[in-house]
């Protein structure tokens, strides 16, 4: 395995706040590794530090093998980052801003043309060419940001929360992208709040808490951490009724927004588990298998600020 | 591509982009022009028509290019274009590229250079046909208004930098600062009509010693030795900006790596 990205106990303080607490991950070569963790545990503030907008008070990161802080301007074009919030030149047209990037990233004159005409053409920007870049909307912003980030070649392509600002539609189109850059062999490294962004783009999830990672795997190993083997999700009008009956059984509890989940720690039916919840008033009841939404919450226990659904 | 081929790529690409810019702003390209214009033009006619100052109509010309429109365009325009950057948060993106912060303040030298040269040919030739004349060494007033330029850019850093958050800012600061400053500077009234006590606080003003040298040259053909004062100023002044300015844009790339 070719390591592209490997940080060593990153620490991080601001102010009172530490932010990063002995951060380490890997990122193979090839791989999208999520970034998954509640507002305010770090995840950006890693990838500020891995694109040299921020410095660790301790802590290594390499790219490749090198450290970077050794190697500041050459590691910035070994990295294409594209940051949460469009920063574009409004005034400029889409491939103008591909240009201008490219010349400050030093792609080769002679091969400039070609590469703004080449990620025009995968981003389907085209159309909007004659469209000034602050005219576009959101979605197509973020796909320009996009293609600005990679218009270097990068070894590594970091994505701060890609589709956050965007609508549902904009987001299954970039979704699409990123699945197309991951299927071209592009390593990224990305943060989100959506769940099922993780699941559908990343082959490794790592779940930040407290400024460090608490799970890192593949979506499968995560789910098979999780001590259950499906998850009942009741709806019913004494709840703790239901939560004192599952623990009586030895089952886990887990409470978001009003709803409940049950882990159970064996295979059952539908009319098993309804026979076993005996007694509580059950509205409703599913079973379902355990996703990374169980994962997460089983894991990082704080889905405060985290989009479980699309 | 070698290092000093990145720099000057860069900085040609950051020039390119900002000139471009203001090209497509084009309302605010006609304010940029309109102003310095206008004021040739009334100064100008001003000046022509009274027959006890039409003296000073080369030296009023001198004095509105350098105060009016060198003033506004070189320090204004770029604290315009750093709190833009920053409203943009394009600052932060510049700051993962491998752009050189040397890359970037040259390339803002090098489009106000630009526009400086279009703002000379526009005022002047508004000016020869009011009756004004350049009188001096086109080598020594070239020299003069390209220290100004790199003087301006340099101040626009450190202001930009240290002050001008938004874009609506820069309006007001510079009205509120700039205005004082141009008339103390004489930009528009020669120093000797004005009381002693304002004459000796113009003395303090760093805009009266660019319109002094800048007018010597070019209303009564003054040459290095009779400008000797104003030019080691000038050299000063422009050194100390462009220190502040770099100083100041490095801070400022460090505090917004905070944010």
């Amino acid at each position: 395995m070719t390591v592209t990205l490997q940080i060593d106990g990153l620490f991080k303080r601001f102010g009172e706040q530490q932010v990063l607490n002995g951060f380490s991950l890997q990122v193979a070569r090839g791989d999208v590794v999520g970034l998954l963790g509640p507002n305010g545990c770090g995840k950006s503030t890693v990838l500020n530090i891995i694109c040299q907008l921020l410095q660790a008070d301790a802590g290594q990161v390499q790219l490749a093998g090198q450290p970077m802080i050794e190697q500041s301007v050459h590691a910035r074009t070994r990295i294409g980052y594209c940051p949460q919030q469009s920063a574009l030149y409004p005034d400029l047209f889409p491939q103008e801003n591909i240009q201008f990037f490219a010349r400050l990233y030093g792609v080769p004159a002679a091969q400039r043309n070609a590469r703004v005409a080449e990620l025009m053409e995968r981003f389907s920007l085209v159309p909007y060419a004659a469209t000034r870049s602050g005219l576009l909307s959101g979605g197509w912003q973020q796909r320009l940001s996009l293609a600005v980030a990679l218009v270097h070649r990068p070894e590594l392509l970091v994505l701060d929360e890609p589709t956050v600002a965007v609508d549902v539609e904009a987001r299954m189109d970039l979704w699409h992208l990123i699945e197309g850059l991951r299927d071209s062999g592009t390593t990224i490294l990305l943060t989100s709040h959506h769940l099922a962004e993780a699941q559908r783009l990343c082959n490794r999830v790592a779940l930040m808490r407290y400024g460090k990672v608490v799970a890192e795997g593949s979506v499968p190993e995560l789910i098979s951490r999780v001590p259950g083997q499906a998850v009942v999700k009741v709806q019913s009008e004494d709840n703790q009724a239901v939560i004192q009956r599952a623990i009586e059984l030895g089952w886990s509890v887990c409470q978001h927004a009003g709803k409940i989940s049950l882990l159970l720690p064996h295979n059952l039916n539908l009319r098993e588990v309804v026979d076993a919840l005996d007694g509580s008033k059950v509205n409703a009841i599913s079973i379902d298998p355990v996703t990374l939404e169980d994962a997460y919450l089983e894991l990082v226990g704080d889905s405060s600020s985290i989009s479980l659904n699309l | 591509m070698s290092p000093y081929g990145l720099l000057l790529d860069q900085t040609l690409a950051v020039s390119q982009r900002l000139l471009l810019e203001q090209w497509r702003q084009r309302r605010g390209l006609i304010f940029w022009a309109v102003f310095p214009a206008a004021m040739m033009l009334l100064f100008g006619l001003v000046y022509a028509h009274n027959a006890n100052m039409r003296a000073g109509l080369d030296a009023a010309a001198a004095g509105i290019l350098m105060g009016a429109a060198l003033f506004f365009s070189c320090l204004g325009g770029t604290v315009s274009i750093i709190a833009a950057e920053r409203e943009r948060r394009t600052l932060r993106r510049l700051l993962a590229s491998p752009l050189h912060p040397a890359a970037y303040f040259l390339g803002v030298v090098l489009a106000q250079m630009v526009l400086a040269a279009v703002q000379v040919l526009m005022l002047y030739s508004i000016a020869w046909f009011i009756g004004a004349r350049y009188h001096g060494s086109l080598l020594l007033g070239g020299l003069i208004l390209l220290l100004s330029v790199f003087a301006y850019v340099g101040m626009g850093f450190f202001l930009g930098a240290r002050f001008a958050r938004r874009s609506e800012e820069v309006v007001v600061a510079l009205s509120a600062i700039g205005v004082p400053l141009l008339v103390l500077g004489g930009t528009f009234f020669p120093l000797e009509i004005m009381p002693a006590a304002m004459q000796t606080m113009a003395q303090l003003n760093p805009m009266l010693h660019m319109n002094q040298a800048f007018k010597g040259v070019a209303a009564y053909n003054l040459g290095i030795a009779e400008l000797r004062f104003e030019l080691a100023f000038l050299f000063v002044f422009c050194a100390i900006s462009l220190a502040l300015g770099l100083r100041s844009y490095r801070l400022l790339l460090v505090e917004d790596q905070k944010v």
